[in-house]
């Protein structure tokens, strides 16, 4: 009796799992990713996931897009990835985005080459995707690339420093100095390095500047994770190392994060402020550049660059391939992507105002 | 004996019979309600696309690495120690086997055979790192005495800083062949009806292998002359169970065309299973609880407690290895910041299992659920864009509530939420021998000491 209930419920679950043949898989999806060629529903979601909030510029980035893709008629799903668990809450959180079915998913990625298996599956699902200044490696499901043109950054904080030090030490003929780039893991700190080389690569030979450290190759300067801290104590060190009794004249540093850790370090340290490089207009990077500390910063408007993508995701629903200006240069490893890149300026104290003229938050901080 | 057993159904009735439907671990079930819970309510608050196939698939490649983490850490907890150097261990392998995926080439062999051996070689070498990285801080624990805490801190600076030193700081990719066993899926094969076939076989081996366990046990119960719950009582089991199985395997099933139950979940099950097996039946598996319970008296009955800590210390690495390997398989590529907070995320899923502190008390299966809960949480809240912000303040609180809980109602003297309820529901039958929790009855000589030899059940060793 009870072998055949025990018999009887093992047919009953057998049966029910051959017997429910009627459910049909969902097809691979149609929708043809790479030209958006049919454009999708004017309402659709779009997903925008972007990295850890390390800098102001993705706390601001966050803002525009939720407020920029709602004006449009689209629904946002902006998420940001948490400080520890990076990577993984990422590739999690563009899952999530792909489930819910967003059209467009725009990636400012935490590591570039650690998102191809996500990013294929958007593809797969018949989202298009799109870099945002961050390039996303060793895949061919990335659709677009769109960002400020980084190499650009580095020859104008090359040029920059170069600048400032003959402005600053008039008299001297060849000036000390060091180097910080930025986080290994973020395909644009060997970018911006790259640029910056570039310019001082030449004056380095010729004996105009002099790395007293040595240090000048990408893997000796690397900033892990972007972090202050981590910035902060090799310019401790260095300064321990090498100047005593010796002046630093420049330091070449790749953001405005940095910059300040580095200032902050030469400050304790009881040195005479350098010339010292940034990137990014952080709202702490102005005040200091205002107050004669940090030389030079660069403005990548953070406006146009969220504004752009905007226009993107609009061609993209309207079935039109988005403008691009550059389909040459960013090889992730698998495919050129076609990338649409915006000019960064360069900001000293004397052309703040001029540059920021009509943003809101820096505006104020220069008169 | 034979008194208690006769004279127990009549007097307690509907609710020892229903404790039996959970038999043995209560603490458990209670963790397994707030998962279904918690279930429940995200596939309600997200339309339904929680429990969407796609989902399904990207929580289990999602989390495998942190589950697998889960099952040596409950085994290392349990024997009162803890690692923290997991993350980085599973961060050096990773890096290593990418690098040595990278360097090796097969000239003469054919296309897939080259791949077959790089990706082979690789997983190998993996593994064997992560049994000499055990190796060391197994011999640092057991032999030289240093407490595992301070051990694997070491160890989480050492394999960190190797993890870059091996990489040089950056990522590596690896070859597209080895993504299987971090985000591959069984190849589909014979006629199509709409549903994955291999996920359909691997679902219909699962319902043979859980009736085949459930008349198992009760026939080794009649044998020993056990307390046997009624029939209608395994009956109710295996249909729940049953139920679940049918819906998870229809459900993985119906996925994208060319998807099917991840290969990383079925690496995941087996790990389950063994390690199951290992902590509940085997000899090695008891003296990791006799240790972590009470060490000293564990010694003077003549475990080899410095075997049980190299064992548990070594077996953890080499599970971290795994985990590095199927993370770095998922993906794609192997980078600096990889593992980094792992360790916490895995202690967190033995601790919401009902894992004591102390050491002596967890499970493989609860930490499974555990380390479930945290993911159906998080991607539930990820699937509604609840920020990252508030979803580590919510996972903060949830472990924090789930221990609070498991610390009350072991004060209470009962083991789970569920104890509390069923008692509250029997009322003065505490008094009388026969309303003792069932499953803890053993069978005695004299009815005259039945009474000495049921332990509490929170003070049990549990399987």
């Amino acid at each position: 009796m009870k072998k055949i209930v025990i018999a009887t419920t093992a047919f009953a679950a057998i049966a029910a799992l051959t017997l429910a043949g009627c459910a049909s898989r969902a097809p691979e999806s149609g929708t043809d990713s790479t030209a958006g060629a049919s454009g999708f529903a004017a309402d659709a979601t779009i997903g925008v996931a972007l990295p850890d909030k390390t800098s102001e510029n993705w706390v601001l980035a966050g803002q525009l897009f939720t407020d920029g893709l709602t004006e449009a008629g689209f629904k946002p799903d902006v998420q940001y990835a948490p400080a520890t668990g990076t990577v993984p809450e990422q590739q999690n959180q563009i899952n999530s985005m792909v489930t819910n079915g967003a059209k467009v998913i725009i990636i400012g990625a935490k590591d570039g080459s650690q998102l191809s298996t996500q990013v294929e599956a958007a593809n797969a699902a018949g989202a298009t995707v799109i870099a945002y200044d961050r390039l996303i490696l060793n895949t061919d499901a990335v659709d677009y690339y769109l960002a400020f043109d980084n190499f650009k950054v580095g020859e104008l904080q090359g040029q920059a420093l170069l600048d400032g030090l003959k402005a600053k030490f008039a008299d001297k003929a060849a000036y000390n100095i060091e180097l910080f780039s930025g986080s290994p893991d973020d395909n644009n700190a060997g970018v911006f390095f790259a640029g910056a080389m570039s310019v001082l690569q030449p004056k380095i030979d010729d004996g105009t500047l002099v790395v007293v450290s040595g240090q000048t190759a990408v893997a000796q300067t690397a900033t892990q994770g972007w972090l202050a801290q981590n910035a902060q104590s090799r310019m401790d060190t260095l300064l321990a190392a090498n100047y005593q009794g010796v002046e630093l004249d420049g330091v070449l540093s790749p953001n405005d994060t940095l910059a300040r850790a580095i200032i902050e370090s030469v400050k304790s340290a009881g040195k005479p402020l350098p010339v010292v490089t940034g990137q990014d207009s952080e709202v702490e990077s102005v005040k200091s550049i205002m107050a004669g500390e940090q030389y030079m910063t660069i403005y990548k408007d953070t406006r146009a660059l969220v504004a752009q993508a905007i226009v993107m995701v609009q061609d993209l629903q309207k079935g039109n391939a988005p403008e691009t200006n550059d389909t040459e240069s960013y090889d992730n490893g698998v495919k050129v992507v076609p990338s649409y890149l915006l000019a960064p300026l360069v900001v000293t104290k004397d052309t703040a105002a001029e540059v920021y003229a009509g943003n809101t938050s820096l505006e104020p901080l220069t008169k | 004996m034979s008194e208690t057993a006769t004279r127990a159904p009549e007097k307690s009735g509907g609710i020892r019979e229903l404790r039996k439907l959970f038999a043995g671990g209560g603490r458990q079930y209670g963790i397994l309600g707030a998962l279904v819970f918690i279930i429940v309510f995200f596939q309600i608050f997200t339309d339904g696309k929680t429990l969407d196939p796609i989902n399904l698939i990207n929580l289990i490649n999602g989390n495998a690495y942190v589950l697998v983490l889960a099952i040596g850490m409950v085994m290392v907890i349990v024997a009162g120690h803890i690692d923290l150097s997991v993350g980085s261990v599973a961060a050096f392998v990773g890096i290593v086997v990418a690098q040595v995926m990278k360097g090796l080439s097969f000239p003469g062999l054919p296309e897939g055979m080259s791949s077959f051996l790089t990706v082979f070689i690789g997983i190998i070498v993996g593994l064997i790192i992560g049994a000499l990285v055990g190796a060391w801080q197994g011999w640092w624990v057991a032999y030289v005495g240093v407490p595992a805490f301070i051990v694997t801190l070491a160890g989480m600076l050492l394999f960190r800083g190797a993890n870059q030193f091996v990489g040089n700081s950056t990522s590596i990719p690896v070859p597209q062949e080895f993504k299987f066993i971090g985000g591959g899926f069984l190849n589909d094969f014979g006629p199509d009806f709409g549903f994955s076939n291999p996920t359909l076989i691997l679902g219909a081996l699962v319902v043979v292998a859980v009736i085949w366990q459930e008349r198992r046990s009760r026939v080794a119960q009649r044998k020993m002359g056990a307390d046997i719950a009624p029939l209608w009582v395994s009956i109710v089991r295996l249909v729940v169970v049953l139920a679940v199985v049918v819906g998870a395997t229809l459900l993985f099933a119906t996925g994208r065309v060319g998807t099917s139950f991840p290969i990383a979940g079925i690496i995941l099950g087996v790990l389950v299973l063994g390690y199951s097996f290992l902590t509940n039946n085997t000899t090695i598996g008891r003296h990791i609880f006799a240790v972590g319970g009470n060490w000293r008296a564990a010694e003077l009955s003549g475990v080899n407690i410095r075997k049980v800590n190299f064992f548990v210390m070594a077996n953890m690495s080499v599970i971290a290895a795994l985990a590095g390997m199927i993370w770095i398989a998922r993906s794609a590529a192997s980078g600096p910041g990889d593992g980094v907070g792992w360790e916490l995320d895995a202690i967190s899923a033995v601790f919401i299992g009902g894992a004591a502190v102390s050491g002596g008390i967890g499970t493989v299966a609860g930490s499974i659920i555990g380390g479930l809960v945290i993911a159906v949480l998080n991607n539930g809240l990820q699937l509604l864009s609840v920020g990252a912000d508030r979803v580590q303040m919510i996972k903060g609180l949830v472990l924090l509530i789930a221990v609070g809980v498991d610390v009350y109602s072991k004060r209470q003297g009962r083991p789970s939420i569920i104890g509390l309820l069923t008692r509250k529901r029997g009322g003065e039958l505490d008094v009388s021998p026969g309303a003792k929790p069932a499953g803890t009855q053993t069978p005695t000589p004299s009815a005259g000491g039945a009474e000495e030899t049921v332990r509490p059940p929170d003070q049990q060793p549990r399987g």
